[in-house]
C-alpha cells in the first residue's frame, strides 16, 4: 500500500512537472468511483492534484466534494458554451481531461482556466449556503470567529470564502512555479478573470422591513448569478480575448497586449499567448484534438456552427432521420413528465 | 403661553445649551457608527432537497439538511427522476442558523424570504399568473439532540412573479427566470436556539395545484435578523434616554403647575409629546430577551405610530397657536380639521399593521401581500394614509405661510406698540422662528441621512475603522428626536422671569389666550387699530359674543 502511495506521489510529481499547464485537478470530476471525499486518506488517492493541493485537501476535506462538483460544473458549462464550435470541449477519460488542447497558451486554455476557477468559487459558495461547510463566511470577519461574534454582528458573505478558497486551491499550481513564466502569469490572470465574472455580477437584493413594512429599515444582500450567466460572461470575454506577451516593467514581469495599438486588457478580460490551432483535423499526437469529422452542423448558418466553417471546407453529408420527440407533455415541477411520442423527419448534416 | 424660558435666556446660555445638545447628537451618531455593528444581517440558505419516501413505513416528520439524523438527500432533480421519486416526496429543508451557530433572543425577529430558481424550458414554462402552493412548517429545539417541536404549520399561496429576460428559444433553455422575492415568514421573537424549516410543494393534478410553475431547480431562503450587537447598543441607548426625558418631563410639568393659571393647550401638547417620547423610550424590549413575547414587533410599531402622530399634531398646534390673528384657539377641537387626517392616516396604517403583523402572531407564514385581495386592501390602506399625509402637509404649509404673513404684517406695526405688547409679539415671533429653524434642521437631517443610508452600501472605511452608516443613522436620528423633544420641553417651559424689569405694573403676562386678563384685552384692542378694518370686524364680533 505504502509503496503504491510513494509511486503515486512520484507519478503525480512527474505529472505536475511534465504537463505543466493542464488543469489536472479537473480530473476530479471523472472520479465518480471514489464516492464522497470524507477523510484525509482519500486526498492522497485523488489523481490530478499536485502535492500542495493534496495538503489543502487534507486541511479542508469537507470542501473537496464541492470542489469536485465545481470541476463537473466547469466541464458541463464549457461543453455547453462550446457546443457550436469546432473544439467542443470534449473530454477524455484519461488525464489531462481536455487532452493536450489546453496545454498551450491558447484562447481555449484561457477559457478553461477562467471557467474552472469560477466554478470552484461558485460550488464552494453554494456548499456554504446549503450548510454543508462549517467555516465559510463566518471565519473571515474579525467579529465572526466565535458564536458570540455571529451573535454580535452576523457573518460576512459566503462568496468571499468561496473566492478565497478558489484562489488558494486553483492558483497554487501557478504560484509554485514562481512568477517568472509567462504561462503562469497568463493562467493566474485568467483564473482571476473567471472569479471576477462572478464577483462583478453579484446581484444586490434588498428587502424593506421597517414600520408597517416601510423602507425605513432595509436589508440588502448579494446573490450569486446563475452559473449559466457566469458561463456566458466568460464566453463573451473569450470572444474578445487579448493576445499578450510578457514584458519586463521595472523589476516585475507583466503581460501587455502584443499589438500595442490595442487597448490594454482589464482584470476581467481573458488573455492568451498563442493563437489557437484550427481544430479541423484529428491529430493522434495531440490527445483531445478530435477534429470535426462527423460533427453536426447547421446548413443555413454563416457562423462557426455553419457547415462551411465547421467542416473546414471538406463538405458535409445530409441524412434524413426519423426522430422520436416528446410532445403534448404534462409536467410537474419536478421529476414527472407524461408525454405522447411524436415522430418527425429531420435533416441532419454531418461533416465529412 | 407667555414668557417661555427661551425668550428670557441670555444668548450665551442658549449657545452653551446648543453646543451641549450638539455634542450629545454627535455622540449618538458615533455610538451607532463606531460601536454598533450593522443593524441587520441577512443569511442565505440553499435548501437541501430531502426525500420523504418511507420504505420502512416509518414516517419521519422533520427533515434535517445536515448533522446527525440527516435526511436522504438528492442533489439534482435528475437523480429524483431516475429514482422514480415524485414531486410530492420532495421536502426542501433549511436549518437556521448554520452549523456550529446558535440563534439568540437578541436577534429580536427572524424574517425569511423565499426565492425560487426556476429554469426555463420550452415545454414546461411558467404559465401566466402562476400561483405556487407551499406547505410550510417551522419547528424549534434548544439543544442538538432533542426532538423538534412544531411551532407553525400552514398551507400558503404565493404569486409567482417571474419573467424571462432572454429570448424564449431552445437555445436559452436552462437559463433561469428572474423571479421576485417572495415573502415567506416572520417571527417576532427569537426565543429558541435552532429552527428548522420544511417546505413541500404538493402537486395535485385534479385541483391543478402547483401546475405550470415551471421547472424548479432550487429554493433559496434568505433569513434576516437584527444583529445582537446592534440590539444591545440600541437597548443601552433607550435605557439611557428614558430617565433623561422622564426627568425633564417631570420638571416641565412641575413648572407648569407652579403657575397660577391653568396650562394652555400648547403646554399640554408639549407635555403629551414628552409622554409619547417616553413611551417609545421605555426599554420594555429588555423583557424580550427573557420572555417569548412575539407581539413585541407589533408593539414597537404602535409606539412609533403614536409618537409620529403626536409629533405631527404638535407642529400643527404650535403653528396655530402662533398665528397671531387674534382668533380664540387654545382648544383642541379647533384643530380637528388638521389633526383629523393624522389620526385617520395613522389609524389606516394601524389596521394595515394589524392585518400583517397582527395575523403573523398566530401564523408566521401569513402575508397580506400574498393574495390579490390582500394586496389591494393593503395598497388602499397605504394609499389612504398617503392622501392623509399629503393633506396634512398642505395644511401645515398653509399654516406656516399664514404665520409668516402675519409676522411680516406685525413687523411693520411693532414700533408703534406699547413695550409690553411689543415684547410679547417679539417673543412669539422669536419662539416660532426658533422652532421652525430647529424643526426644519431636524427634518432635513432625517431625510438626508435616510437617503444616505438608502443609497450607500452600509459602511464606510475611515482609516482602519469601519463606520456603520446605517447604524449611525438609526441611533443618530433616534437621539436627535429625543434631543428635539428635550430641548422643546426645556426651552418652551414657562419662565418665571418677567418681560422687562421696568414694566410699570411689575407683573408678568400670564398668557396670550388662556387667561384673558384685563390687560390682555386692552392690549388686543390697541392692536386692532393698527391692524385695520378686518381686525376691528373680528373684535366687534368677539365683543358681541361676550
Amino acid at each position: 500500500m505504502s509503496e503504491d502511495l510513494v509511486l503515486r506521489c512520484a507519478l503525480m510529481l512527474c505529472c505536475a512537472l511534465l504537463s505543466v499547464s493542464a488543469s489536472n485537478w479537473l480530473y476530479l470530476a471523472k472520479l465518480s468511483s471514489v464516492g464522497s471525499i470524507r477523510d484525509e486518506e482519500t486526498c492522497e488517492r485523488l489523481r490530478g492534484l499536485i502535492q500542495r493541493q493534496v495538503q489543502i485537501c487534507k486541511r479542508s476535506v469537507e470542501v473537496m466534494d464541492a470542489v469536485r462538483r465545481g470541476a463537473q460544473l466547469a466541464i458541463d458549462e464549457c461543453q455547453f458554451q462550446f457546443r457550436n464550435r469546432r473544439w467542443n470541449c470534449s473530454t477524455l477519460e484519461t488525464m489531462p481531461v481536455f487532452g493536450k488542447v489546453v496545454t498551450q497558451g491558447t484562447r481555449e486554455a484561457a477559457f478553461v482556466y477562467a471557467i474552472s476557477a469560477a466554478s470552484v468559487a461558485f460550488a464552494v459558495t453554494r456548499a456554504c449556503s446549503s450548510g454543508e461547510l462549517e467555516k465559510c463566511g463566518c471565519d473571515h470577519n474579525v467579529h465572526g470567529v466565535s458564536p458570540e461574534g455571529f451573535q454580535w454582528s452576523g457573518c460576512s458573505d459566503n462568496i468571499a470564502y468561496g473566492v478565497a478558497f478558489s484562489q488558494s486551491f486553483v492558483d497554487v499550481r501557478e504560484r509554485g512555479k514562481g512568477q517568472s513564466s509567462s504561462r503562469a502569469l497568463m493562467n493566474l490572470h485568467n483564473n482571476e478573470a473567471g472569479r471576477k465574472a462572478i464577483l462583478s455580477h453579484m446581484r444586490v437584493e434588498c428587502k424593506c422591513h421597517g414600520v408597517s413594512g416601510s423602507c425605513e429599515v432595509k436589508t440588502c444582500w448579494k446573490a450569486m448569478p446563475p452559473f449559466r450567466k457566469v458561463g456566458n460572461i466568460i464566453k463573451e470575454k473569450f470572444d474578445g480575448a487579448t493576445e499578450v506577451e510578457q514584458r519586463k516593467v521595472g523589476s516585475t514581469k507583466v503581460l501587455v497586449p502584443r499589438n500595442s495599438q490595442f487597448k490594454p486588457h482589464t482584470d476581467e478580460d481573458l488573455v492568451y499567448l498563442e493563437p489557437s490551432p484550427d481544430f479541423c483535423d484529428h491529430d493522434p499526437r495531440t490527445p483531445g484534438m478530435l477534429g470535426t469529422v462527423g460533427r453536426q452542423c447547421n446548413r443555413t448558418s454563416k457562423a462557426i456552427d455553419g457547415c462551411e466553417l465547421m467542416c473546414c471546407g471538406r463538405g458535409f453529408q445530409t441524412q434524413e432521420v426519423e426522430v422520436v420527440d416528446r410532445c403534448s407533455c404534462k409536467f410537474h415541477w419536478c421529476c414527472y413528465v407524461k408525454c405522447k411520442q411524436c415522430r418527425k423527419m429531420v435533416e441532419i448534416h454531418t461533416c465529412r | 403661553m407667555a414668557g417661555a424660558i427661551i425668550e428670557n435666556m441670555s444668548t450665551k446660555k442658549l449657545v452653551i445649551l446648543g453646543v451641549t445638545l450638539l455634542l450629545f447628537q454627535a455622540l449618538a451618531f458615533m455610538v451607532g457608527g463606531l460601536i454598533a455593528p450593522s443593524p441587520t444581517s441577512a443569511v442565505e440558505y440553499l435548501t437541501t432537497k430531502c426525500v420523504d419516501k418511507d420504505k420502512d413505513g416509518l414516517k419521519t416528520k422533520w427533515f434535517m439538511p445536515w448533522g446527525g439524523n440527516q435526511c436522504k438527500k438528492i442533489r439534482t432533480f435528475d437523480e429524483a427522476t431516475a429514482q422514480k421519486i415524485e414531486a410530492n416526496h420532495i421536502v426542501f429543508a433549511a436549518h437556521i442558523p448554520m452549523q456550529k451557530k446558535e440563534m439568540s433572543p437578541w436577534f429580536q425577529f427572524i424574517l425569511v424570504i423565499l426565492q425560487f430558481e426556476i429554469a426555463f424550458s420550452m415545454s414546461n414554462p411558467i404559465v401566466d399568473g402562476a400561483v405556487v402552493t407551499i406547505d410550510a412548517s417551522l419547528a424549534y429545539r434548544d439543544d442538538l439532540i432533542s426532538e423538534w417541536t412544531e411551532m407553525a404549520h400552514s398551507l400558503e399561496h404565493r404569486n409567482l412573479n417571474c419573467n424571462f429576460t432572454s429570448e424564449k428559444t431552445a437555445d436559452n433553455e436552462g437559463r433561469y427566470y428572474k423571479c421576485d422575492l417572495v415573502p415567506f415568514m416572520e417571527v417576532g421573537s427569537v426565543a429558541h436556539k435552532y429552527y428548522l424549516i420544511n417546505i413541500r410543494l404538493p402537486v395535485k393534478d385534479r385541483k391543478t395545484i402547483n401546475n405550470g410553475i415551471g421547472e424548479i431547480r432550487d429554493i433559496r431562503l434568505v433569513s434576516i435578523h437584527q444583529n445582537g450587537g446592534f440590539t444591545q447598543v440600541w437597548f443601552a441607548m433607550k435605557t439611557f434616554l428614558t430617565p433623561s426625558i422622564l426627568i425633564i418631563m417631570i420638571w416641565y410639568w412641575r413648572r407648569i403647575t407652579l403657575m397660577t393659571r391653568p396650562p394652555v393647550l400648547l403646554e399640554k401638547v408639549i407635555f403629551a409629546l414628552g409622554i409619547s417620547m417616553t413611551f417609545i423610550n421605555i426599554p420594555v424590549e429588555w423583557f424580550s430577551v427573557g420572555f417569548n413575547w412575539t407581539w413585541m414587533l407589533l408593539f414597537g410599531d404602535i409606539r412609533q405610530g403614536i409618537f409620529y402622530s403626536m409629533l405631527l399634531s404638535f407642529w400643527i398646534i404650535f403653528c396655530g397657536e402662533h398665528l397671531m390673528d387674534q382668533t380664540e384657539r387654545n382648544r383642541f377641537s379647533v384643530y380637528w380639521k388638521q389633526v383629523g387626517p393624522i389620526v385617520f392616516g395613522s389609524f389606516c396604517l394601524f389596521i394595515f399593521d394589524m392585518c400583517e403583523r397582527g395575523v403573523q402572531l398566530t401564523n408566521p407564514f401569513y402575508s397580506i401581500w400574498a393574495s390579490d385581495v390582500g394586496t389591494e386592501l393593503a395598497m388602499s390602506f397605504i394609499f389612504v394614509a398617503g392622501i392623509c399625509a399629503c393633506l396634512y402637509f398642505l395644511f401645515l404649509c398653509f399654516m406656516v405661510f399664514q404665520v409668516f404673513r402675519n409676522i411680516s404684517g406685525k413687523r411693520t406695526s411693532l414700533p408703534a406698540m406699547s413695550k409690553a405688547r411689543r415684547l410679547h409679539y417679539e417673543g412669539l415671533i422669536f419662539r416660532f422662528k426658533f422652532l421652525m429653524l430647529v424643526t426644519l434642521t431636524c427634518a432635513a437631517m432625517t431625510i438626508i441621512f435616510f437617503i444616505i443610508s438608502q443609497v450607500n452600501e452600509g459602511h464606510w472605511h475611515w482609516g482602519d475603522r469601519t463606520v456603520q452608516v446605517n447604524s449611525a443613522f438609526f441611533t443618530g436620528i433616534y437621539g436627535m428626536w429625543n434631543l428635539y423633544v428635550f430641548a422643546i420641553m426645556f426651552l418652551y417651559a414657562p419662565s418665571h422671569k418677567c418681560y422687562g424689569n421696568d414694566q410699570s405694573s411689575g407683573q408678568c403676562i400670564a398668557g396670550d389666550g388662556g387667561a384673558t386678563s384685563g390687560e390682555d384685552i386692552q392690549l388686543t384692542t390697541t392692536i386692532t387699530h393698527v391692524d385695520g378694518p378686518t381686525e376691528i370686524y373680528k373684535m366687534t364680533g368677539k365683543e358681541a359674543q361676550e
